[in-house]
């Protein structure tokens, strides 16, 4: 719903290179808003012996409101600075980040990040670091652990509400890292290869509750995965990465119907040609790392 | 099992009573006056602690301690934290807090005794410069160390500076900051007898030092005994309440290092 008709046409054969989006969105069948608009963003690191690293290399990209954006790349190619930095975390060596036309200058409850390291709080319970956002947020109590409880269960955790993240798995850290974020409702996700550490049923569990939440509650999502089928099966678009300096190599659409079912898509040759021609196209740069 | 947990809790009593037999056969084998037995050391303790003045005394050096530990951990903690998170606040006070750390608190005492007097100030202030440093070090050592992506998360929930210092680094140091008070809290006592040593007026260390220049030596070692006893208690006391505080942050097998 957020491609336009001539790339609906298209969508068999995979678009050629694009580096700004904004040039596309001209037919578009709806109107969209511009949610986040990273605009010729560089990062330089400065390594501990004092070398310039080059980690992302002008960097353009439109999310559009409601839409669902994955982004694939090798280990190391910047999709998690590329993340901090939508997220006013970091600020951008060169470029403007924004979000509905303003520029981000720093992190804010509107932009929800779910890190690649958990970061869970240690002395909170699972309880108590989901319910930490909206209690912030002035959510009452009652209200805020009703509500708690209900995303814990939606991850799978019911019956472990008073365990400390010492306790947990690291899939089950993974699962709480991802309720607590919910749990204050960000209009934007920012998620970090959020089912990395999961099994593939609650992967695949948790893949759809995303989406249900994301249909419901009209959420715009970036998300980070090293799984091609995951980014094809999610997203509207994949934006595909490589690696030194990390660039944006191309932007697919994904033009499949919603809602998707992973049983019917699996079996779908669209969804097939998306998955092979992506992970075709990493074999054919010789990035080695990328794990489909 | 069963046995073994029993024996954990009796270790701690059966060290005391060997560290008092291998003393009474020692003191009996050396039979030298100012080497009194263990029996008669224990002995004496009753009458000190009977004793009205003598018990003021000690009383009087608790509250010194109570008062210096209290306030130093109440300034080094923040200070400590914010020289964590902050390259500006660390580098100013680095330089003040590495000429400091090295020297023996109890050297000072005698300049603080010429500016502030041999009373309670000066003996309070020294406690407190002992106190202090330990916590100081790793509050900021904890501080340095908490990891950053749970003050952004903190952050994104929309934590301003202050809360997040307070409601993240704090707590996610707290186990880091417990264990300098653990060390501050020995230092304390430290600190309280030696600064009484040298500004000899009052105190628990006045009077162990008034019986050794009397000769009464069992009343030295029943004072050893005493501020000994007071020390244990104090750190178990205190092990246990950290131990409540941090029961988060503990490896599954701990080895317990205290009497509690
Ligand atoms: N604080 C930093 N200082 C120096 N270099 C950094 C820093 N953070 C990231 N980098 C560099 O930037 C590049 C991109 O890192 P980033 O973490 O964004 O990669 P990534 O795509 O998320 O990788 P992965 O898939 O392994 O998580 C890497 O080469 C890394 O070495
Ligand atoms: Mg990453």
């Amino acid at each position: 719903m957020f491609v336009s008709d001539v790339e609906k046409a298209a969508s068999m054969n995979l678009m050629p290179s694009r580096s700004d989006l904004k040039a596309e969105a001209a037919p578009a069948a709806k109107p969209t808003i511009a949610m986040i608009e990273i605009d010729h963003v560089s990062q330089v690191f400065q390594t501990s012996s004092r070398q310039d690293h080059l980690a992302l290399s002008d960097i353009s990209l439109t999310v559009d409101d409601g839409a669902f954006v994955s982004i694939l790349g090798p280990s190391g190619c910047g999709k998690s600075t590329l993340l901090y930095i939508v997220g006013g975390f970091v600020a951008p060596t060169r470029g403007t980040a924004r979000m509905k036309g303003n520029p981000i200058t720093g992190p804010g409850p509107d932009r929800g990040p779910v890190f690649q390291e958990f970061a869970l709080f240690p002395w909170k319970s699972v309880l108590g670091n989901v319910m930490y956002g909206p209690r912030q947020q002035g959510v009452k109590a009652a209200e805020a652990e009703a509500q708690s409880r209900a995303l814990i269960e939606m991850v799978g955790l019911k019956g472990f509400e008073h365990f400390y993240p010492k306790e947990l798995s690291g899939g089950m850290k993974q699962r709480v890292a991802l309720a607590r974020t919910l749990a204050y409702h960000p209009a934007v996700l920012l998620m970090d290869e959020p089912f990395g550490a999961l099994d593939a049923h609650t992967r695949t569990r948790l893949q759809n509750d995303l989406l249900n939440i994301w249909e419901r509650d009209r959420k715009t999502v970036l998300f980070v995965t090293h799984s091609v089928e995951e980014a094809v099966f999610l997203s509207d678009k994949v934006v595909m990465m490589s690696r030194s300096p990390g660039r944006i190599r191309q932007i697919i659409d994904i033009d499949l119907p919603r809602p998707r079912r992973r049983t019917e898509l699996l079996l779908d040759p669209r969804y097939q040609k998306y998955v092979v021609d992506i992970e075709r196209m990493f074999d054919d740069a010789g990035d080695d790392e990328l794990q489909p | 099992m069963r046995s073994r947990v029993l024996f954990a809790r009796l270790a701690p009593l059966l060290a005391c009573v060997g560290l008092l037999a291998v003393w009474q056969v020692a003191a009996l084998t050396l039979n030298n006056d100012s080497f009194p037995t263990a029996l008669d050391s224990i002995r004496a303790i009753p009458s000190i602690l009977g004793d009205k003045e003598a018990l003021i005394n000690i009383l009087a050096s608790l509250r010194r301690m109570a008062i210096g530990f209290g306030t130093a951990v109440l300034v080094s903690i923040p200070l400590g934290l914010l020289m964590g998170r902050s390259r500006s606040v660390a580098s100013f006070f680095n330089p003040l807090l590495m000429v400091i750390y090295p020297v023996p608190k109890a050297a000072l005492m005698p300049i603080i005794m010429l500016w502030l007097g041999v009373g309670d100030l000066s003996k309070t202030l020294v406690i407190f410069l002992g106190v202090s440093l330990p916590v100081i070090y790793h509050s900021f050592e904890g501080a340095k160390a908490v990891e950053e992506k749970m003050l952004w998360s903190g952050a994104a929930m929309g934590l301003s500076a202050v809360e997040r210092l307070v409601r993240i680094v704090l707590p996610a140091a707290l186990p880091e900051i417990l264990t300098g008070c653990r060390t501050g809290l020995v230092l304390a006592l430290i600190t309280m007898i030696t600064s009484e040593m040298i500004a000899r007026q009052s105190g628990a260390g006045n009077i162990l030092f008034n019986a050794l220049d009397m000769g009464q030596y069992d009343t030295v070692f029943a004072m050893i005994i005493i501020i000994g006893g007071m020390g244990i208690f104090l750190d178990a006391a205190f092990e246990r309440m950290r131990e409540r505080l941090v029961r988060w942050s503990e490896p599954q097998f701990d080895i317990p290092l205290s009497f509690s």
